[in-house]
């Protein structure tokens, strides 16, 4: 065990942490999708919570964060917030019924209040950015 | 004849998505990291999960509004559906990495692949979910 050559990759310890961290995020996030979407697909709309993943996680690439936060906030709860699948399918479901534009507006709604939120969290991350001596000459 | 339906316990329906969201998130781990190192794009990774999911949930979701049509009022808490369909591929497939992602392209002034990723995506998205919606209503 001492011989073993884990430079360069992910020791084991290292990747247990990984799906601990990212299990703790994701169950509270798809907690939270569930509740704010309502128990049908079709039925409730996942707008809200997409684009609030959307701003998180925009908030946490504007900043900077180390590994482990970026797995549990990043990887793990606003991945499991948003949805991508249930945002086509309920276009889909739209579209199936004859209501394209509904769907038409699900889509451009979604799409468009997540850049503006994803890129009002990286611009406001940015502001939150702590100074990092080390990287100043 | 009208059963009385008795709804489950909130905590057991949390339990079914937690249960769900846990191996999806582990899922979509695993493919990001795996297309990360192999090609200079790191979005195609999210895109396959995105995909996948879009037309896995698009055949249940058809499955599940058959079911719903033979045996209506039935209540609204089919526990494969609060595990699978909420839990599991609403987990395995993401919104916010798609939209940071759009966002770096834009950042670093592709507005072609900004514009390319966007419609790319979505059309493949949607065409997955109907794909896999029509499947689905088709199997009774």
């Amino acid at each position: 065990m001492a011989e073993s050559p884990t430079q360069g990759r992910p020791n084991l310890d290292w990747r247990l942490l990984e799906l601990i961290l990212v299990a703790i995020g994701a169950v509270p996030g798809a907690l939270i999708r569930w509740q704010a979407a309502g128990v049908y697909f079709g039925d409730g709309d996942n707008v809200v919570v997409n684009v609030a993943g959307a701003f998180i996680l925009g908030l946490l690439v504007g900043r900077g964060v180390d590994a482990r936060w970026q797995l549990l906030v990043g990887t793990g709860f606003c991945g499991s917030l948003t949805t991508f699948s249930a945002w086509m399918v309920d276009c889909v479901v739209l579209m199936a019924a004859g209501q394209w534009l509904q769907a038409a507006g699900l889509l451009g709604i979604t799409l468009g209040l997540g850049l503006g939120f994803g890129a009002l969290g990286v611009l406001l991350g940015r502001l939150l950015r702590r100074p990092r001596p080390s990287q100043s000459p | 004849m009208s059963e009385v339906v008795t709804p489950a316990p909130l905590y057991w329906e949390a339990i079914l998505v937690a249960l769900g969201a846990i191996p999806g998130a582990w899922l979509r781990l695993r493919v990001v990291n795996h297309f990360e190192p192999v090609v200079p794009h790191k979005h195609w990774g999210t895109f396959v999960v995105n995909v996948s999911a879009a037309f896995f949930l698009g055949l249940f979701s058809g499955l599940h509004a058959l079911q719903l049509k033979a045996c209506s009022g039935v209540d609204g808490t089919a526990p494969m559906m609060l595990l699978v369909g909420v839990g599991f591929f609403g987990s395995l497939s993401t919104f916010s990495t798609f939209v940071v992602e759009l966002l770096n392209t834009l950042q670093s002034r592709q507005f072609l692949q900004f514009v390319g990723l966007m419609v790319f995506s979505l059309v493949i998205g949607l065409l997955a979910a109907a794909a896999g919606y029509q499947l689905g209503l088709s199997r009774g």
